[in-house]
This record gives C-alpha cells, sequence and structure tokens, in this order.
C-alpha cells in the first residue's frame, strides 16, 4: 500500500524496544541517585561526626560524649587544643529560641491566612499574597543582613531604655524576631491552602446555625484546618531548627553557660558550627561533624514527636 | 440587644486581630527593602558590577615630560575639597568601607601633569589616576612626605609648596563584587548543567514509568525527605565528600566551584523532581496514548511528545532552582568557603553573592552598606525570577484552556 | 456489497481482567477485512476495552491481565515474541476525543514516520499530503500546515488525527468513538470518510450511536456485561436481531 508506493523503509523496530530499556534503566538510576543522597548525608554526617568520640584526634584526646551532650560549655578559652567540647546548653538555647519565635510566627501566621481567604477585601488579599510570596522568596541571609542591620538596633536601644547592658543588641530575642519574621511566610502559605480547602458546607452550617461570619471563621473554620496548620507549624519549627547565617548574625556566639534571659547572648547548634569557621582546623572543625550530627537528630526527633500529636489532633475536614 | 451589640463588638475586636497580623508581614517587607535601598544605593552602579574588591595600590612617578598645569577650576567644590590649581587635583578626607580615614581623589584637571605618570613597579607602563581613588602619600624631594593620616588640607599644601614629585602612592577604590558575581553565574551554569538532567530524568521516571508499588513510593519519601534536611547539613555534606572529591581530581586545594556547584545540585535536586513532574502530571494521557498507538517507542513518546509539553514546567524549575542558588548561603560557607576573590576560576577559592554578604557581616567591622548593596541585587534578581514564574504559569494556563475546546 | 471472507482478526477465548475484575467474558469472533465492523452496546460493556486489545494499549493499564488468543494475520499478538511497536504501526487507532500533539499540522502526520526513521523530506512531504488528502483534509489546511494543530476545529482535529494514522500506511484502523466530541456536521464528514477509507483498509469502530453503526458498517457486534450478545451483519443484526436483549437494545429500551 502506502509504503510500498512512496518506498517508505520502516526500520526495525527491535531497536526501539532496546532503547526502551536503554532509557527506562537511564532515568531509574537517576531516581535512584537523587533517593539515595539522603543516606550519602545521614552517612557522612555520622561517619566524621563520631570521630571527635572515637579517636584521640591527634593527640588532643577522646571527646566525652556524654560531657558533650550535657556540659554547658562549648570550648575553654581560645584554644583549639581541647577535647572539652559540649553542646548541653546550646541544645536546651536552640529548643528553647524555636519555641518561642513559634510562638510568635504561628499565631501571625495563621491569622493572617486566616485574613487573606476570609475576610480581607479581594485586592488586600491580592496584595498581601504577592506580598508574602516575595518575603518567602527573600533568602535567609538578607533577612540575616536585616536583622544585623535594624532588629539588634531596635533590641540595643530597648534593653539600654530598660537600664539593662546589652551586647549591641545580640540576643536570645534578636534571634527569636529574626526567626520569627522568616518563618511567618511559611506558615501564613501552608495555612491558607488549608483554610482554604476547608468544606464551604461546614461554613454554611456553621451560619445556618445563627453564628456569625467571624464567630464561623474563628470557630468552625480554623478547627476544620486544624491539620493543615499543624502541618504549617512542623515546617515553620524546621526552618527554625535548621536556619544557620541569618541567626549566625544576630546571636551574639555564646560559649558558655545556660541562659534563658532575652536580652542575653546565645548560641544555636547551626550558629556554634559557623562560629570561627573562617580560621580553623582539627578537632575544631571535626567537632562540627558532630554538632550536625546532634541537630539532625533533633530534627527528626521533633518531626517523629510533631508527628505524633498531628495523629492525635484528630478528625479533619478537608476537601479533596 | 445588648448581647447582640457586644458580639458584634467581639467580632470586630477579632477580625481587627487578623487586620494586625497580616499588618505585620508588610511591615517586615517595607522595612526590608526600605532599609536595604537606604543603607546599599549609594554604592549601587555599573562600577560596583565590574570592580575588583580587593584595591589595588600603586607606586608611580611622573614623566620627564609632565609640566605644572596652573589650571584654575570653574567647578564649585563642596566644603571639605580642596583644589590645587598648580597641579589640577582635587582631594577630599573621607571614610571608605572598612571605616578607614582616606584621602579620595574628588576630580583631576584633564590638564593636570598628574594624567602623565607610570607606574614604578612593573615594566614602567603608563597608569591613569582617576576619581575615587586614594591616595596614600605622595613624596617629594628635599621635603616632608605628604602622607594620608595628614588629612587633604595638608596634602593639599604640600603639593602647592612643590613643583616636583618623587612618587606617589595610591590604591582603587575596591569594594566591587565583580569576582563574587562571576562566581554565582558559573554555580547557577554547573548547578543546572548536573541537577536538571537528573531532575529531569528522575521525575520522568516517577511520573512515566515507575510502577505503581513500594519500591516506588519508598523512593518518593527517601526524596522528600530531603527537602526537610537544613542547608547547613548540605553544606557539611559537601565539605566532606564533594571537596575531598575535586581536590582529587583537580588542582583546587579547598572548597571551590566545582564542589560547590555539586553540593547545590543536591539541594535542588527534589525542587526540579517536584516541579518537573507537576508539570508531566498535567499533560494529558492522550498524547502518550495517541504517540503509542501510532507505533512510537516509550522513549520517543518521552522525548518527542510528553517532555516539550512539560517545557514550561522545566522552566519553571530552573527558575526557582536559580532563586535558590543566589540565595543560598549556610550550605555555601561550607561548601565552597568564604573568600572573596577577584580572580575566579572553576577550581580556585571564590564565594557567591549571598555568602559575599555573610563574610562581610562576620568581618570585623561589618560592612553593612556593600551588604546591603549586594541585598539588593539578591532582591531585585528573585523578584524577577518570581514574576517570570508567575507569567509562565499563567500562559501556561492560558494555553492550556485553550486546548479543552 | 461484495464481502470477503478473508479474516483480519481471529479472536478464540479471551478474556481480559481488571485486576480480579472480568471485563472481556470468553471472546470468540472473527473480523474480516477491509470492512467496517461496528462495536456497539451500553456504556461500560466492554467494548472499548475490546478494541484496545487489538493494538495492545491495554498494557499501559497496569493491573490488566488478558488470557486467550487473538491471531492477527495468522500471528498471536499477546505471544511473548509479538513485537508491540510494530504491531501498533500495523494498526491504527483514532481516538474519542480528538487528541492532535501540540505541534504544526504538518508535523503532526509526520510524527509517526518520523518515529520510524523516515527523514527523507521529499518522501515525508509525499507521505503527508497523501494521507491529508485521504482523510479529506488537505484542501482544508493546505495553506497552512505550519500551524498549530490546535488551531483546527474540532472536526478537522479529527479528520487529522487519522490522516496521521492512515499517514502509516496501517492494514487496519481501530476508532474509538471518533465522532462522540463532535457535531452533525462534522460527524457526518467523517461518517463518509469512513466509507470511503474501507476500501484499503480494515475498521473497526465503537459508537454509542446505532443509526452511525447502520450508516457506516458492514458487520456489527453487540456487547453486554463483557460478552458478544450477537454478531453478525449489520443489515441482518439491526433487521432480524436473534437475541432479545439485541431487540432490546437497538430499539432504544434500554442502554
Amino acid at each position: 500500500m502506502l509504503d510500498n508506493l512512496l518506498k517508505i523503509k520502516f526500520k526495525n523496530t527491535s531497536r526501539g524496544r532496546i532503547t526502551d530499556k536503554i532509557s527506562k534503566i537511564v532515568f531509574m538510576s537517576a531516581t535512584i541517585l537523587s533517593a539515595s543522597f539522603i543516606f550519602v548525608i545521614a552517612g557522612i554526617i555520622f561517619i566524621r561526626g563520631v570521630v571527635p568520640f572515637t579517636t584521640d584526634n591527634l593527640g588532643v584526646g577522646r571527646v566525652s560524649l556524654f560531657h558533650f551532650l550535657t556540659g554547658d560549655v562549648w570550648l575553654i578559652g581560645e584554644t583549639f587544643a581541647s577535647n572539652l567540647y559540649s553542646i548541653g546548653f546550646i541544645i536546651l538555647s536552640t529548643l528553647f529560641i524555636t519555641l518561642l519565635s513559634l510562638a510568635i510566627s504561628f499565631p501571625v501566621g495563621v491569622l493572617t491566612a486566616l485574613f487573606i481567604a476570609k475576610i480581607a477585601p479581594k485586592p488586600i488579599a491580592k496584595i498581601l499574597r504577592i506580598v508574602i510570596e516575595t518575603l518567602a522568596s527573600i533568602p535567609s541571609i538578607v533577612f540575616g543582613l536585616f536583622g544585623a542591620g535594624v532588629i539588634l538596633k531596635l533590641v540595643y536601644d530597648f534593653s539600654s531604655s530598660i537600664g539593662y547592658q546589652s551586647k549591641g543588641g545580640n540576643s536570645i530575642l534578636s534571634v527569636v524576631i529574626v526567626l520569627a519574621l522568616m518563618t511567618i511566610p511559611t506558615i501564613t502559605t501552608i495555612s491558607e491552602v488549608a483554610i482554604r480547602s476547608v468544606d464551604p458546607a461546614i461554613e454554611q452550617g456553621s451560619l445556618a446555625l445563627g453564628a456569625s461570619k467571624t464567630q464561623t471563621n474563628f470557630k468552625v473554620v480554623l478547627s476544620s484546618a486544624k491539620s493543615g496548620i499543624f502541618t504549617a507549624a512542623i515546617l515553620g519549627i524546621g526552618r527554625s531548627l535548621g536556619e544557620a547565617t541569618a541567626v549566625s548574625l544576630v546571636a551574639g556566639g555564646r560559649r558558655s553557660g545556660l541562659s534563658f534571659d532575652l536580652l542575653d547572648t546565645t548560641s544555636t547548634l547551626t550558629t556554634i558550627m559557623l562560629e570561627g569557621l573562617k580560621e580553623t582546623t582539627g578537632i575544631d572543625y571535626d567537632i562540627r561533624f558532630s554538632v550536625g550530627l546532634v541537630l539532625m537528630v533533633v530534627i527528626l526527633l521533633t518531626n517523629l514527636m510533631l508527628n505524633a500529636i498531628k495523629r492525635r489532633v484528630g478528625v479533619v475536614h478537608v476537601k479533596e | 440587644m445588648s448581647k447582640n451589640k457586644r458580639r458584634k463588638t467581639y467580632d470586630t475586636l477579632l477580625n481587627g486581630i487578623t487586620y494586625f497580623a497580616s499588618s505585620i508581614s508588610f511591615i517586615t517587607l517595607l522595612a526590608i527593602l526600605i532599609f536595604i535601598f537606604g543603607k546599599g544605593y549609594k554604592l549601587l552602579n555599573i562600577d560596583l558590577i565590574a570592580e575588583n574588591f580587593e584595591s589595588q595600590g600603586y607606586v608611580a612617578d611622573l614623566y620627564d615630560y609632565a609640566r605644572l598645569c596652573n589650571c584654575e577650576s570653574d567647578i564649585a567644590f563642596d566644603e571639605g575639597v580642596y583644589y590645587s590649581s598648580k597641579w589640577g587635583i582635587a582631594l577630599a578626607d573621607q571614610i571608605d568601607l572598612l571605616g578607614k580615614n582616606v584621602i579620595q581623589i574628588i576630580y583631576v584637571n584633564p590638564k593636570s601633569p598628574l594624567f602623565e605618570i607610570r607606574d614604578k613597579g612593573i615594566g614602567n607602563e603608563p597608569i591613569e589616576l582617576r576619581d575615587e581613588y586614594h591616595i596614600i602619600r605622595i613624596a617629594f624631594d628635599n621635603y616632608p612626605t605628604a602622607l594620608s593620616r595628614y588629612g587633604a588640607e595638608n596634602m593639599i599644601n604640600y603639593l602647592n609648596a612643590n613643583d616636583e614629585l618623587r612618587e606617589i602612592e595610591f590604591q582603587t577604590k575596591g569594594g566591587g563584587i565583580k569576582g563574587s558575581i562571576i562566581t554565582t553565574l558559573y554555580l547557577i551554569a554547573l548547578t543546572l548543567i548536573i541537577a536538571l538532567p537528573i531532575g529531569i530524568g528522575a521525575a520522568i521516571y516517577l511520573n512515566e514509568y515507575a510502577p505503581n508499588n513500594k519500591f516506588t513510593k519508598f523512593l518518593r519519601s527517601l526524596i522528600e525527605t530531603l527537602t526537610g534536611v537544613p542547608s547547613i547539613i548540605y553544606g557539611l555534606m559537601g565539605l566532606a565528600i564533594f571537596v575531598p572529591i575535586t581536590t582529587k581530581l583537580t588542582n583546587a586545594t579547598g572548597g571551590n566551584i566545582i564542589s560547590g556547584a555539586m553540593t547545590l545540585a543536591v539541594i535542588l535536586l527534589p525542587v526540579i523532581i517536584r516541579t518537573t513532574e507537576e508539570s508531566l502530571k498535567v499533560i494529558p494521557d492522550d498524547y502518550r496514548q495517541a504517540s503509542l498507538a501510532l507505533g512510537a517507542s516509550k522513549t520517543q513518546t518521552t522525548f518527542k511528545v510528553v517532555l516539550p509539553s512539560s517545557v514550561p514546567g522545566i522552566l519553571t524549575a530552573t527558575l526557582l532552582a536559580i532563586g535558590r542558588i543566589i540565595g543560598e548561603s549556610a550550605a555555601l560557607v561550607f561548601a565552597i568557603g568564604t573568600s572573596i576573590k577577584d580572580q575566579v576560576s572553576l577550581t580556585g577559592k571564590s564565594t557567591s553573592l549571598a555568602v559575599h554578604i555573610w563574610a562581610m557581616m562576620t568581618d570585623e567591622p561589618a560592612n553593612i552598606e556593600l551588604s546591603a548593596t549586594i541585598a539588593i541585587i539578591i532582591v531585585l534578581i528573585v523578584v524577577i525570577l518570581n514574576i517570570l514564574i508567575k507569567l509562565i504559569s499563567s500562559r501556561y494556563l492560558k494555553r492550556k484552556l485553550g486546548i479543552s475546546i | 456489497m461484495t464481502l470477503t471472507n478473508e479474516k483480519a482478526f481471529h479472536i478464540n477465548q479471551l478474556n481480559l481482567y481488571y485486576g480480579n475484575k472480568l471485563a472481556l467474558d470468553n471472546i470468540d469472533i472473527d473480523i474480516y477485512q477491509k470492512q467496517v465492523t461496528a462495536l456497539i452496546g451500553p456504556s461500560g460493556c466492554g467494548k472499548s476495552t475490546f478494541l484496545r486489545t487489538l493494538n495492545r494499549m491495554n498494557d499501559l493499564i497496569s493491573n490488566c491481565h488478558v488470557n486467550g488468543k487473538i491471531l492477527y494475520n495468522e500471528n498471536d499478538i499477546y505471544s511473548s515474541d509479538s513485537d508491540v511497536i510494530d504491531l501498533r504501526r500495523r494498526i491504527g487507532m483514532v481516538f474519542q476525543k480528538p487528541n492532535p500533539f501540540p505541534m504544526s499540522i504538518y508535523d503532526n502526520v509526520a510524527y509517526g514516520l518520523r518515529c520510524q526513521g523516515v527523514k527523507d523530506k521529499a518522501v515525508l512531504q509525499k507521505a503527508v499530503k497523501k494521507a491529508l488528502v485521504d482523510a479529506a483534509l488537505y484542501e482544508e489546511v493546505k495553506d497552512r500546515l505550519k500551524e498549530s494543530a490546535l488551531s483546527l476545529s474540532g472536526g478537522q482535529q479529527q479528520r487529522l488525527c487519522i490522516a496521521r494514522a492512515i499517514a502509516m500506511s496501517p492494514d487496519v484502523i481501530l476508532m474509538d468513538e471518533p465522532t462522540s466530541a463532535l457535531d452533525p456536521i462534522a460527524t457526518a464528514k467523517i461518517e463518509d470518510l469512513i466509507n470511503d477509507l474501507k476500501k484499503d483498509y480494515t475498521i473497526i469502530i465503537v459508537t454509542h450511536n446505532m443509526q452511525q453503526a447502520l450508516r457506516v458498517s458492514d458487520y456489527t457486534a453487540f456487547f453486554l456485561l463483557g460478552e458478544i450478545v450477537e454478531y453478525g451483519l449489520t443489515s441482518e443484526l439491526f433487521s432480524h436481531p436473534k437475541n432479545p436483549k439485541t431487540e432490546d437494545y437497538i430499539t432504544g429500551r434500554f442502554g
């Protein structure tokens, strides 16, 4: 027929089957490679992180794991020739800071989301959504710069006004504010999605019972969206725990002593990894992997705990 | 009635709280923008982008044929600017980016003998004395040397008192970000070259080939988990794996652009995979079936029909990736290092714009002005990328709607 | 009407399962060359599923299993050494909704040939023109072959899909409710086209429209709940249905 008429030569189709097999293998390898990096990361951080506890660190001596996890002095003096590293106080201050910043960003983020989704007039909601998107895309180093240039000054002035001599504003309070500002967009975006996907029938049910629009929003809509809002909080906590450069510019680099004083300097697991990074070697370098390992464990445990709580939060009415 | 009123007051109060909460984001964005533009706009010009970060020092002397000009200037100089009509040069005291007192050249008359100078260092090359350079000292024969620490007025007086000069030491302004811009561009290109093929390949596998079984779910959850890993941890991985690999295979001695790009590629894989897969998902199955029914192989279907239709998604993934590369700091602090360099090579030490900010802010004294200027550049690029992503998705949606008859 | 007895397909005890669900139950049917065979029946009766077994498009559904025999030109298309790609080249398919690729009209028609490695521009041009002429579309699009296929009307798009299929010079064209998304005028054009095409091709068409089956087909198979209730010459099946269920269906008492 046509192929004879036009003398079209069809190629041997077995080649197609072979290329199909090859391309499947290539694409699959890309996937397995991508997926395997989580093991690579966990593996290498673990292998490097345990070195200070298992070797004598080129003569400095083995670091005691117990002391590392419970002590309250990062390193005595300026010498790196010591095995007396500990981060017990830093773990606690990291958790304290994360909790405080969530205490600000969570209500602000959720209320902003509610405002955008249900309360604001359309043009305002539209502008606000752009504002949130822009904030979300501003890199953390810019937040850090803003913190160092503005928040530090505000906190310093505030502390001076109450007769407190803060170290240039470097403090728990500054870190908390910077982290809160950074996590608000994350929490807002995810909460808004959750609020929008609440089944309108539930809202109408509430309105039909004589509840006002506001009552419905606060009582019915928020509680129906609680699963999604909880997810937002989990992601916000994750971002706070892992944030490094921005925090390092406003924390003040505390090296010893646990302090929950809002105007006192502090360190977090991430800032201590960056502390004095530019001029260091040996154990002082290796120990950062140990801190990284602790950070990963802290994030993992926090996530497991929060997800367990989330499952307990109960029924959710989310439209698919 | 009163109950109703109380309810209304209560409702207004609650609504008011949401207005207040929302205003925080608005104020934050505004404050950030005002801060970086207020601090950084002064330095924002083309020179900044073309200029080296390290200032270059020169020692020069006059050519024999250079003659005093005795040229009066009709320019009205500001207060604090001193002009020598004999030498045709105007100087002023300034504080540089690092807070040091310097004497800056404000103006050089075109007829000034100081245009006729040569580099005493190498090869006696003629060199140019430009505005904004800093003069460190001017030495005369049989006369005390004019040093920058005695101020501009003193230097002009010394100049006026002499007809010859033995040598003049000055330095270029510096504080430019050329090296970090080039490094950032290299990082973007190299990271995309590494991450896009792997990411797109993985997305194709997951959407087009993967059977719906436990193993696929497992792979997906592993990739999803990567998004929760903080970037500083990626940095440690880059430091522990990619830096040694690159130093073994190339002449690099420490963190370098290649190790930085490899680390960024790992960070970006989940983003690229997810975004590409989203765009593959919306391609109608009709296309695939039509292609297969025509006797095309699966590979042909993927490359000729599926991939071309997912171009907007892949483009979005690319733009998201670029934004992330430009903004990333914590991972790069470890994976590429913090040394700000003007000479950039793939295996040499240099750093990206974001790390440039971090490096300057952790130095003593912190250079907030230049940091703010870089921040302006970063934020502008990020905003432009956001707008582009919006445009792509809205045009794409329009076309999609056009398809459905 | 001349009826040949040369078989295009010989189907023997075909069963098809989606998971554990039996979707085609013991199908025995012979389909004749250069004839139009219509598959009719209510929604979910298995007629489209059956159509898709003929070019193995059901392979794309992961939990779909087939047993039994489908002989096409004496070869079992479900045997392990059967070449799916080659099979689909010989058996073209037109879908329910027009689904041209988001490419130019020309590229749509040339797509299949290019996939087979045909690179010669002159050959491609000839083949594309012939396919468009045969699909009665050439006159309407000859001045805008480089334009997007998506700019065509629904009816034109469907004829383009037919052209795309016949460009591969298949032996058989499967049509899965090809006019269900089209208006009556576009439908009439497609039906005319089917009448023209049957001198060169074996056509199997799934249709919801009894009038259409009557107008275009030589043979009709009536499917119900995964079984073939009745199969025979269209003229006989519609005028003297042997099975009361067939009669109920064609007279509109259900479905």
